[in-house]
């Protein structure tokens, strides 16, 4: 086992993941909404052992209000708004919210429609969009060490 | 074997005299549903007699009947489920509470618990981690947990009715949808079921190639599972290990199928590519390399005391309650229950040699349902190999004998056995119904952890490692 976990450092060279240009750190909160899995178990990966996020400073708590990032994935159902905006009003400010995945980007989502209120957009302002199905573990990596400059250089209101 | 499904409709005054018949008789329970059919709504209840599958119906007049629930109580979720969906009312199955519904009163849901220093603790629907969302509220005294109430459903997204009036065809892409990593389980349940009601049977290349897709998903499931496992008894070196297993086996499936989910890789009547030779080899000296690491993570895990201090005794289940509760997949296998759907179809998939692994003591506790998954990760890598050896055509399906109006398909998924019932007009779904392994098992595990410790739930929870978005679809 640790003979492999030695081999890991070599794994986790060969992904080419870019370090952000100033380090910093930022505190995840995910919250699934409706997903179908695939966009949990993407963004576990990016935070395993081949893209460890934790290196670059950011990481999955477990509260709300230890949060700087909303991650969200799922198409928001009807019985997920409430814990979604309690989770949200929970955060301290300065706060940002990601969609993690095309079923919060409201791209080709499946579902009867009284059962869902998405995209994400409808219900709480997005900083971060990240596209796939589900978004690969780089993707989200890049995506969320992007993030380090959204919070160093926030947009205004009119650019969101 | 596949075949024309013995349909047998009952009158509504005798569905329990019917039922028990059928028990008696040797039928096991495979799920049961409601579908609208005009001003009734109908039950139908799924059963497996050895190979073969058949199937129980009758109208619920003024939407109600008889419940079984008491001569399988494996259907006890499915009868709150008809109620909540199609407003069946289960006479003598009481209290009928909601569990696709979500009454604002605690009285529709929550079972009472009482006396002194009895309390609760409710935990989600968001958890602490990366984890989906579903709601547990605990009865405990102490930290000795009474009674576990579940309240899932927080993802339901309608997926079946959203099925309804959709294309044959288009009914691939909702049942995929319900999970991705239980995609390929559900989405060959679905095409199997449809060739079934279509009267088509697969080529030795389909069967071939669909069991590559199904043991692809298998083989990062239990790496995920057993890298789970870890984090739950917090030895982050074995999470990490089996973590990075699990992404090297996610990337063979890119490789093989072109997405890391097997997305896409299953279609109704064919198969949806080949793999050139070059590739196989390749594939093939990879997944037999995944083989050898996680056997060798396993070894060092089973000599590690203080781990396996953890694992064993916790979460015990007998194997009278697994058959009882209807248990499937790992979680039986672990308890004893000789079963796999694997097994169970030598016509359809590509499985000549597979025996239901079993553990050296199938004790049903923690111990036991993860040396399930480290025995089956030996013979997935084992059967990968060998059908990658001589990597099989795309297959297809051919008309056999006439189409019916409804299919239905029993796969082994990751988790236990999934079966999925289609019901269609035409070329129309009319019903589609997907029970999965998760489904069967989340009520067992309800069942499992009063007894334990509350900070034993996570431990006990991962060993049975249930999908919620399968369940809520």
């Amino acid at each position: 086992m640790f003979v492999l976990l030695k081999r890991l450092q070599q794994l986790r060279r060969s992904v080419a993941l870019a370090a952000p240009a100033e380090p910093g750190s930022l505190a995840l909160r995910h919250a699934d909404c409706g997903s179908c899995n695939g966009c949990e178990h993407e963004l576990t990966n990016a935070a395993g052992p081949h893209y460890d996020l934790a290196r670059h400073g950011l990481s999955v708590v477990a509260s709300p209000r230890h949060a700087d990032v909303l991650l969200i994935t799922g198409a928001v159902t009807t019985r997920m708004l409430g814990p979604l905006r309690a989770a949200h009003a929970a955060m301290p400010e300065p706060r940002l919210v990601a969609a993690l995945g095309d079923c919060a980007l409201g791209v080709g989502v499946i579902g009867d429609p009284a059962e869902l209120v998405g995209p994400l957009e409808d219900v709480l302002p997005v900083d971060i969009r990240v596209p796939g199905c589900p978004p690969t573990p780089t993707a989200i990596a890049e995506a969320l060490l992007g993030a380090l400059d959204l919070v160093r250089h926030p947009l205004r209101e009119d650019q969101r | 074997m596949s075949g024309v499904l013995e349909v047998e409709h009952v009158e509504t005054g005798r569905w329990r005299s019917a039922v028990a018949a059928a028990i008696d008789g040797g039928a096991e329970f495979d799920g049961l549903y409601a579908a609208p059919t005009g001003h009734d709504p109908a039950v139908r209840l799924v059963l497996r007699q050895g190979a073969a599958r058949r199937m129980l119906t009758a109208r619920a007049a003024e939407s109600r009947l008889a419940t079984v629930v008491d001569l399988l109580p494996a259907a006890e979720w499915d009868e709150r489920e008809a109620h909540d969906t199609h407003g069946v009312v289960f006479d003598g199955h009481e209290p009928l509470r909601a569990l696709v519904a979500h009454p604002a009163d605690r009285a529709g849901w929550i079972t009472p618990v009482e006396g002194p220093d009895v309390h609760e603790v409710a935990v989600g629907p968001i958890h602490a981690g990366v984890i989906e969302s579903g709601h547990f509220r605990f009865h405990v005294v102490g930290e000795r947990v009474l009674h576990l109430d579940l309240r899932l459903f927080y993802k339901h997204r309608g997926l079946e009715r959203a099925a309804e009036g959709v294309t044959l065809a288009g009914g691939l892409a909702v049942a995929r949808r319900a999970c991705a990593a239980c995609a390929a389980a559900n989405a060959v349940a679905y095409a199997q079921a449809v060739e079934s009601l279509l009267g088509l049977e697969p080529d030795e290349d389909l069967r071939r190639s669909r069991t590559v897709i199904l043991e692809l998903e298998r083989l990062y499931n239990h790496l995920h599972d057993l890298s789970a496992l870890c984090a739950g008894v917090g030895f982050d070196p074995g999470t990490m290990t089996f973590a990075a297993l699990k992404e090297r086996a996610q990337r063979v499936n890119e490789r093989v199928t072109g997405h890391r989910f097997l997305f896409g890789a299953v279609r109704i009547g064919e198969g949806a590519g080949d793999v050139d030779a070059g590739t196989a080899a390749e594939v093939r000296r990879e997944i037999e390399a995944i083989g050898s690491d996680a056997a060798a993570a396993w070894r060092t895990l089973t000599f590690m005391e203080a781990v396996q201090d953890r694992l064993r005794g916790v979460g015990p289940l007998s194997r009278e309650d697994a058959e009882r509760w209807g248990a499937v997949g790992p979680v039986a296998r672990a308890s004893g229950v000789h079963r796999d759907a694997r097994t169970e179809n030598p016509g359809l998939l590509w499985y000549p040699d597979l025996l239901p692994a079993r553990p050296e003591h199938p004790t049903g506790d923690v111990a036991a349902r993860a040396e399930v998954r480290a025995l089956e990760l030996e013979q997935t890598c084992a059967m990968l190999s060998g059908l990658l050896g001589a990597p099989p055509g795309p297959g297809q399906a051919t008309a056999s004998r006439e189409p019916a109006a409804l299919g239905v398909a029993c796969v082994e998924s990751p988790r236990g056995a999934t079966v999925c019932c289609v019901e269609a007009d035409e070329d129309h779904i009319v019903r589609l119904h997907l029970r999965t392994a998760s489904y069967a098992n989340w009520p067992v595990l309800a069942r499992v952890v009063p007894g334990a410790i509350l900070p034993d739930f996570p431990l006990i929870n991962k060993s049975f490692e249930l999908c919620y978005a399968c369940v809520d679809r």
